[in-house]
């Protein structure tokens, strides 16, 4: 492993789903050590297909892709360096949201022997009611256990799908905030959001998928500078019109 | 990871459910053995195998296995392997089990050992349940059967059995019967790698084993031809353990069955489930 490779390279990445469907048409990203980058794009853009292949749940049709220099496929040991929570929390309905956390943490502890509990509790913030059965949760405690079990191994690179959706706005605060601590302590993010209000706050850099592709790239206020727009949500409609 | 399987299926609803039901079934049948009358014969399963209920205690687990093994077991076995992949992924964990440096292999292979736990479980559960509730209802006693197939209107075919015999032949008939809900365990297990909704899967093993059923030579004439080919009819056999001399050549023949159509399920299984792209 190149102590310079970047937490992700893709490179002409496709992936076709059957039906006739391309769900990512040679994509190129790369994403260096400690960037935030919001990924935006209309529903279907490929923006979730993408990150499950960067989460070795996906097999490309086409492509190279490399986390921390390392290529990516399913069981890939460079996947204990990543935290994910992509296309919503998914947990066992009939044990607590602190028993789910265990059952991951003693999967994650064998691989990297880092995780940190206490701290992914404090993330879910669900108080008393993380000993209650996750059935019993609502949309919002449902996702930030999610986000608590992604960042539960304490990864380099963090994968999240609209992380705020269906959150009610103080609830929004703490996970923002949360994704914020995670970038100063030097993991690298990416994550993908409809909210560009949402990825100008957060991100360092953003890119915009359409069809597949990648249609715009880069820091986040030379997009905007460059679209001659006083807004990311703004220079994003530059882009997709 | 196979206790990390195991501590998130123990605790399942539909888990405990299952064996409550069986549970349930068999001091049902006890009761109504015992309503039934005194010295009243009862027929256990196709090969026409006699016995007095209240006589022993055996007779309870003998007759609960016999009217298990073609409906409930089966959907006890296709509950636990149905369940056990699909289940993952209708829950939607199923994308981060696997999303670290798991191999899946070792995944599908903990599944494995945890619904095949619980499937011999339920299977065991069944005699040991009837077993308890019998020697309650009727004692201890030596376990007498008719022969049927050896008896005539001139002569009837008395097998006796002491206790510690009958526990030895119900013990090995038992086990047959679970090697007999091998392929079964295997179809669903099949299924569960294939589909997303545990349901499927489930109503898939339990699919089989009625088609098993519905294909054979005493419903339809036409296809006898297949009966030996049948992943579950055979499973009846194990009563012959209850006749003398025991008669083993069929069931041979129904174990090195389930053990191909075991090695064709489990191998399309690990094929598409190391493939399958995980997009639930």
């Amino acid at each position: 492993m190149a102590a310079s490779a970047p937490p992700v390279l893709i490179e002409g990445l496709v992936k076709r789903l059957g039906q006739g469907v391309t769900a990512v048409d040679g994509l190129d990203l790369v994403v260096e050590q400690g960037q935030v980058l919001g990924l935006a794009g209309p529903n279907g853009a490929g923006k979730s297909v993408t990150l499950k292949v960067m989460m070795g749940l996906v097999r490309p049709t086409a492509g190279r892709v490399e986390l921390f220099g390392e290529p990516v496929h399913p069981g890939a040991k460079v996947l204990a360096r990543v935290g994910a929570l992509v296309d919503g929390p998914g947990f066992v309905p009939h044990l607590s949201g602190l028993q789910n956390l265990e059952l991951a943490e003693r999967m994650i502890h064998r691989r990297n022997g880092r995780s940190d509990l206490e701290g992914a509790i404090a993330i879910a913030g669900l108080g008393g009611a993380i000993e209650r059965q996750y059935k019993t949760y609502s949309h919002g405690m449902r996702y930030r256990l999610g986000l608590a079990q992604a960042m539960l191994g304490a990864p380099d690179l963090l994968l999240l799908d609209e992380p705020t959706t269906g959150l009610d706005p103080a609830h929004i605060l703490e996970v923002r905030e949360a994704i914020g601590a995670a970038a100063r302590a030097g993991t690298t993010i990416m994550l993908s959001s409809h909210e560009m209000a949402e990825v100008q706050e957060i991100c360092t850099h953003a890119a915009v998928m359409e069809g597949g592709r990648l249609i715009a790239n880069g820091p986040v206020e030379e997009l905007i500078a460059n679209a001659g727009a006083q807004s990311l949500a703004e220079a994003y409609l530059s882009f997709v019109r | 990871m196979i206790a990390v399987e195991f501590a998130k299926q123990w605790r399942r609803p539909r888990t405990l459910l299952t064996f409550a039901a069986l549970a349930v079934f068999t001091i049902a049948l006890t009761i109504s053995l015992d309503a039934s009358g005194a010295g009243r014969i009862e027929r256990v399963g196709d090969i026409p195998l006699l016995v007095v209920p209240d006589r022993s205690g055996f007779s309870v687990p003998v007759i609960a296995l016999s009217s298990t093994m073609k409906f409930f077991l089966p959907l006890a076995v296709s509950i636990f392997a149905g369940e056990s992949v699909a289940g993952e992924a209708g829950w939607g964990s199923l994308r981060y089990a696997l999303a670290g440096p798991v191999s899946r292999t070792r995944y599908l292979f903990s599944k494995l050992v945890v619904a095949l736990g619980f499937s011999v479980a339920a299977v065991v559960f069944v005699p040991v349940t009837a077993l308890a509730v019998g020697t309650i209802a009727f004692g201890w006693h030596p376990f007498t059967a008719i022969d049927g197939s050896s008896s005539s209107a001139l002569h009837t075919a008395v097998v006796t059995f002491g206790a510690g015999a009958a526990l030895g032949r119900l013990a090995v008939g038992t086990a047959y019967v679970m090697g007999g809900m091998t392929s079964i365990f295997a179809f669903a297990l099949l299924l569960s790698t294939l589909t997303t909704r545990p349901f499927a899967a489930v109503a898939g093993g339990v699919g089989l084993t009625i088609v098993s059923r519905v294909l054979n030579g005493d419903y339809l004439p036409g296809v006898s031809v297949l009966n030996p080919y049948m992943p579950n009819n055979d499973v009846d056999l194990w009563q012959h353990f209850f006749q003398q001399p025991a008669q083993t050549a069929g069931m041979v023949h129904f174990l090195l069955l389930q053990i191909v159509y075991v090695a064709v399920f489990l191998t399309i299984a690990w094929w598409w489930f190391m493939r399958k792209d995980i997009l639930t």
